[in-house]
């Protein structure tokens, strides 16, 4: 087996300006190959990713029973949510984590009722990691010792006609299901181009939040942000140990219908990406069969020598293994470095379009993401084809007439 | 420049199978481009023909006070007694073959209470004899839809009925804002439930004849807006501009789908890096392909070199091999992506709401639609990567010195 071992190898090298060919070409494919699985990650966060922040983060942390409750928007405060914020704020995909009050009321004023979503914020943690926070676009955001301050969208604001400073009535419930009314007065207004979406959320700070609606020093809600869209199982899972007596919620969970339109066009791409695989099968297919053909004297050489058909079969199959193994940590090296370069620098495509001067979720801006598990669903299938690519010339090599072979031109 | 050809098709008829496989490289990426393509633009364009269908109409009317996203009933924000609007349109006789519905609508916010919950709804009021209503008409999965003079019968989505846990027959507490800023509020039996694909407008919107929402803000009888269907999409600006009138604002679907319209651009903007990604692969294979070709017929080369051949008639011999693979591969690729197109253009891909945006509102499926500009745009592309790859392999075989050439080197 050694023998066989060294000989492949040796045969590699002895050909070196055909085997830089075969290595470059499944090194180029694979490295764009690894280049469209970082962009169209990259897509799916300057898509989704603002718009699953402002949705309420990639992960939230509720208290046991929450999901089951008949309830909307439960009050039911968590034990002990400190340790939560803290263990998050440990792990490395996490970009933050902030405590919040979540309940639903009613917006009254002179143009009528409105129903809305009101969410206690802790202002000092997420002025800068809301993406509300930058979408003010009058007045200003909500600082810790607000007082009757209440953060609105511009949906709402043209509903019910108000501007900064005016006033407006706020209904909800206290934990004890007793009506508590407030005149809050609006600090800011926050636009992201969904007026639909901003009629719906409310934002006032967690300290006036939780004198409301008598929750004093708790919350309902652990919000979780992450780096990318896809890290929520890994970071679950580091959670699991101290997940007593709470049960956690993905965007996914809470919105099936966004992960059913995210999963259709990763589908669509994955689809798409096994053509492209089928398409770099060919030429490395292509490649090894003109590498063979090339060499048929030389393996009626080593027929005419006493090499079995088998064990000439077994040479070339190692040969393509060797190639296909260089080519393949070759490609994965050049694509997740083209990624990382990407990832860094970043496509600008806003100029292509206007549509991010109005819809501020949609970044114009393209991230790839590194697509390291393209080692797998990349580097994994070429390899395998590599080797049953080499498999057809393979036979044909170990067929040849050592005479005859050895008189071709 | 006859001769070359016939030279370069009787070299890819020499190795057969080479180049058929090369060739089906270019047919595969050119196939799956294509399929992208239509996929993408069918995603757009289903949308905004549902938006059209469902909420914006080809054109609308509206009073020139109002505005977007306000849902005014202030009088001076609404058009005041529409059905003589209406029949001065019909009564115009170019207009009136052009036109194929014109209907009074009348949209109010309202606040949907049971239990404890409370949640934000549309009013929409429609005149239930209207044509314009037969998307509803046809999404009905439960009950009936509205009669003309239904005082207390509301018709609502299959998704809201599921999350108030409520069937036909059912009564339903409405809270209505009001055109002078008070609430009404009133009971309402379920007369049948809807579905339009579209979950996040299901989810929100309420059916009820336009009479009775008419009476319950006090609006009498003004509207909304006048939604007009067409017959034909293309004559809008046409018809917007005939229709004149002091006090109104004509919008056409194309100023109301702005953002829609721009997502497209954003979302083609993205999809050149893909067919560029794509398209690299398979001029990968051809380039490698070639190059071996070079390499494997130096000798060939240099004897045509000897005879007298010049530089740049192996340069145009290699350049003929190279737009014979490639027209051939196009011709293949083009009949296998119109196929793949057929198929998805007839059955579809499955996607879910994009869940996160009222103002975009998506069927459950695309259908791929291949157009022509697209087709025609991505062929030339195509070809023109294919000739870049193969200059440089044909560069290389035209600086060959004839002497090591013949020598093999």
């Amino acid at each position: 087996m050694i023998l066989y071992l060294k000989l492949a190898w040796r045969n590699i090298w002895r050909h070196r300006r055909r085997t830089i060919i075969v290595i470059s070409a499944l090194g180029f494919g694979i490295m764009l190959m690894v280049f469209y699985d970082g962009m169209i990650a990259g897509f799916q966060d300057a898509i989704y990713g603002n718009a699953i922040k402002v949705l309420g983060g990639n992960i939230r942390i509720h208290a046991e029973g929450f999901s089951t409750s008949t309830k909307s928007y439960p009050l039911m405060p968590l034990t002990n949510d400190q340790q939560i914020v803290q263990a998050a704020e440990d792990l490395p995909q996490v970009v933050s984590a902030s405590r919040r009050i979540n309940t639903g009321g009613m917006a009254t004023n002179r143009e009528g009722a409105f129903a809305v979503g009101i969410t206690g914020v802790e202002p000092e943690i997420e002025a800068t990691t809301n993406p509300i926070a930058e979408q003010i676009v009058e007045g200003r955001y909500l600082t810790a010792d607000d007082e009757d301050a209440i953060l609105i969208g511009k949906g709402l604001a043209l509903m019910m006609n108000l501007q900064v400073n005016d006033r407006f009535t706020l209904v909800g419930q206290t934990v004890h299901n007793q009506m508590r009314q407030r005149t809050m007065t609006v600090v800011g207004i926050y636009d992201f181009g969904v007026p639909s979406l901003e009629q719906k959320t409310v934002y006032i700070s967690l300290a006036e939040a939780q004198t409301l609606y008598e929750l004093p020093g708790q919350v309902t809600e652990v919000m979780i942000s992450l780096e990318k869209i896809g890290q929520e199982t890994q970071v679950l899972n580091a959670l699991k140990p101290i997940m007593n007596g709470f049960e956690s919620q993905t965007w996914a969970e809470a919105f099936p219908e966004l992960q059913t339109a995210m999963e259709t066009k990763n589908g669509a791409m994955q689809f798409f990406s096994w053509i492209i695989i089928l398409i770099a099968g060919i030429g490395v297919l292509n490649l090894l069969l003109m590498a063979v053909f090339e060499r048929t004297r030389e393996i009626g050489l080593l027929g005419a020598m006493g090499m079995k058909p088998r064990e000439i079969m077994i040479l070339f199959i190692i040969e393509g293994v060797m190639l296909g193994l260089v080519g393949v940590i070759f490609g994965e090296a050049l694509g997740i470095g083209l990624n990382a370069i990407f990832s860094v620098v970043g496509f600008d495509y806003s100029q292509y379009s206007n549509i991010t001067d109005y819809m501020a979720l949609i970044t114009g801006k393209v991230f790839t993401s590194l697509a390291l598990n393209s080692i797998f669903t990349r580097g994994l299938p070429v390899f395998i084809i590599t080797i049953l690519a080499s498999l057809i010339p393979a036979r044909e090599a170990s067929r040849h007439e050592p005479s005859e072979a050895l008189h071709y031109v | 420049m006859l001769q070359q050809f016939k030279l370069a098709f009787r070299n890819l008829n020499r190795n057969r199978r080479r180049s058929i496989l090369s060739g089906l490289a270019i047919s595969l990426g050119l196939a799956l481009i294509l399929l992208i393509a239509a996929i993408t633009r069918g995603e757009m364009v289903g949308s905004i023909a549902k938006t059209i269908q469902l909420s914006s109409g080809h054109i609308q009317i509206r009073s020139s006070e109002y505005i977007e996203g306000k849902s005014s009933l202030k009088w001076s924000d609404l058009v005041a007694d529409p059905q003589s609007i209406i029949n001065t349109l019909e009564g115009s006789s170019p207009l009136n073959d052009l036109i194929q519905v014109a209907t009074p609508r009348l949209n109010a916010s309202a606040v949907v209470s049971s239990g404890n919950d409370s949640i934000g709804v549309q009013l929409l009021g429609v005149d239930p004899s209207s044509t314009a209503n037969q998307p509803f008409v046809e999404g009905i999965t439960a009950g009936s839809f509205l009669n003309q003079d239904d005082g207390n019968g509301i018709v609502i989505g299959q998704l809201l009925a599921d999350k108030l846990q409520i069937n036909t027959g059912d009564s339903l507490n409405l809270l209505v804002n009001t055109s002078n800023g008070d609430v009404s509020e009133q009971k309402f039996t379920v007369r049948g439930l809807y579905t339009t694909r579209t979950p996040s407008y299901d989810e929100s919107t309420i059916l009820m004849t336009l009479d009775k929402v008419q009476t319950i803000t006090s609006t009498q009888d003004h509207a909304t807006s006048i939604f007009i269907l067409l017959n034909n999409r293309e004559d809008a600006d046409m018809v917007a501009s005939a229709i004149s009138g002091a006090g109104y604002e004509v919008l056409t679907w194309k100023d109301m789908n702005q953002l829609l319209l721009d997502t497209e651009e954003l979302a083609n903007s993205f999809m050149i890096i893909i067919y560029l990604i794509v398209l690299a692969i398979t001029a990968t294979v051809i380039v490698n392909t070639l190059i071996m070709s070079v390499f494997e017929r130096t000798r060939e080369i240099g004897i045509l070199a000897a005879v007298g051949m010049k530089g740049r008639q192996i340069l145009g011999l290699f350049l003929a091999e190279a737009s014979i693979l490639a027209v051939g591969g196009i011709a293949f690729g083009l009949a296998l992506g119109w196929l793949v197109c057929q198929y998805f253009a007839k059955f579809g891909f499955a996607i879910g709401d994009m869940g996160i945006n009222g103002e975009m509102l998506l069927g459950d499926r695309i259908y791929a639609i291949l157009t022509g500009g697209d087709t025609l745009y991505l062929t030339i592309l195509a070809f023109i990567v294919t000739m870049i790859a193969s200059l440089y392999p044909a560069i290389l075989a035209a600086r060959l010195e004839p002497v090591d050439a013949l020598h093999g080197k």
